[in-house]
């Protein structure tokens, strides 16, 4: 099946979620609010630097490298994102200058863009294979559970991750670092594996690609 | 003023994180001829070891430390300076090579180790990050440093690590040179399998370590 490239995401991202993010959602955290203010005066700076791009491309079994995660699946949706490198390139700057904690945050931006970029991508090619017929899995990516990270260099085989700026490097690092990988299986038959689903996990209530509650 | 109230206001600018005022001490004891390593030493390294306390005891997070760590940078860019007019330098703790190990490009990690090193009176060269390792060792002999700190943030890299404490081995540099290591999958088990120094969880733990390796 043919490429797939997007540039149509919807990035916003909370300045409650970007405390979590930084490890302070306690509740006795007392300059919480201080945080959430110095947060919410760099977002429309932040948000300038992001770039969100996606590709995709779903293959059938017999176009895959056997891996055993591959097994069982009718097709495989393979995806790439990123919200490019400016904005990462901006949050060492600053670090560079002395704004630690500014570059602390547009990093910590960028962290839960990329996941927000991926979430949407995930429900498009999801939303596809229902239309096909078939039951998607959730997404997972490279160097999770029994898929190694060395599996990085088959999604770049098989997608051309320079049309949308990803560069794969020899560790297996992505460059952006804000960049995801996934693969997404299509089924037959319903799976289960008895969690909540990525949308249901999402923090973005108002995802225009938002699926299930 | 006092001398000591006055050291005592240095030392609340560099607690309360606040630029301004730290860098407006740190021009008034120029301007009254201070002795400034004295200044420093009495004034703004309490501080920031009150900022290690207050993060100890769960009082203080990464933003209060990052910011603290910003301020005594911000003094220390207007006292150094001046001390090397005089033909004098800040006393040290010890001098520390940093950088993310080849083929890794993260650098946030990295970079909150080398401001809690350099607040905490480090002298911290920061060889940025994806840096060949053989320059780790090459730099750490040119600079005659102390500390050699490695980062990586991938299972993939982590092995780089352990190449340059071999490169040390075969070099006869091993325990002249120490060598920390830190990034999230590396573990305490995985710096004593290879040899190494000292781990650092985080950015403070790293300074403690750091102090710890000096001393010995």
């Amino acid at each position: 099946m043919e490429i797939v490239i997007l540039d149509e995401f919807m990035v916003d991202v909370a300045p409650d979620d970007l405390i979590r993010v930084l490890g302070l959602k306690r509740k006795d955290y007392p300059k919480k609010e201080e945080i959430k203010e110095i947060i919410q005066k760099e977002i429309s700076e932040i948000k300038k630097l992001i770039e969100p791009k996606g590709i995709y491309r779903i293959i059938d079994y017999e176009e895959t490298n056997r891996h055993p995660i591959f097994e069982n699946a009718k097709k495989i949706a393979l995806a790439i994102c990123t919200i490019g490198s400016k904005l990462e390139k901006r949050s060492s700057e600053l670090m560079r200058e002395n704004q630690m904690l500014k570059g602390l945050i547009y990093d910590a931006y960028g962290s839960e863009a990329v996941e927000q970029v991926a979430c949407q991508l995930d429900s498009i090619i999801s939303e596809q294979a229902r239309k096909m017929g078939f039951y998607p899995s959730k997404r997972f990516s490279p160097g999770y559970g029994k898929w190694e990270i060395e599996e990085q260099a088959f999604i770049f085989k098989i997608l051309p991750g320079e049309e949308i700026g990803v560069k794969l490097r020899s560790s297996f690092m992505m460059e952006p670092r804000k960049s995801i990988s996934f693969r997404i299986n299509f089924y037959n038959e319903p799976v289960n594996n008895g969690k909540k689903s990525l949308c249901a996990q999402c923090k973005m209530k108002n995802c225009p690609f938002r699926k299930e509650e | 003023m006092r001398i000591e109230d006055l050291f005592e206001q240095m030392k609340k600018s560099i607690i309360n994180g606040n630029k301004e005022e730290a860098e407006r001490l740190a021009r008034e004891a120029i301007n009254k001829g201070l002795d400034l390593n004295e200044v420093i030493n009495k004034g703004y390294v309490p501080g920031i070891q009150e900022v290690g306390r207050l993060w100890e005891e769960g009082e203080y997070f990464l933003p209060e430390l990052l910011t603290s760590a910003e301020c005594m940078k911000s003094a220390m860019s207007i006292l150094e300076p001046e001390l090397v007019k005089s033909g004098d330098k800040r006393k040290t703790e010890g001098k520390v090579i940093i950088g993310t190990v080849e083929g890794d490009i993260h650098d946030i990690g990295k970079n909150l180790v080398a401001a809690m090193l350099t607040a905490n009176g480090f002298e911290v060269i920061d060889l940025g990050a994806d840096v060949p390792l053989n320059m780790f060792v090459d730099k750490a002999l040119e600079e005659q440093a102390n500390i050699i700190c490695l980062s990586a943030l991938l299972t993939t890299t982590m092995i780089g690590q352990k190449k340059v404490v071999d490169m040390l081995k075969e070099k006869s540099l091993k325990g002249k040179i120490k060598v920390m290591v830190g990034g999230a999958p590396v573990t305490k088990e995985w710096a004593e399998r290879i040899e190494a120094d000292g781990y650092g969880e985080n950015a403070m733990e790293a300074v403690k370590v750091a102090k710890n390796l000096m001393s010995r």
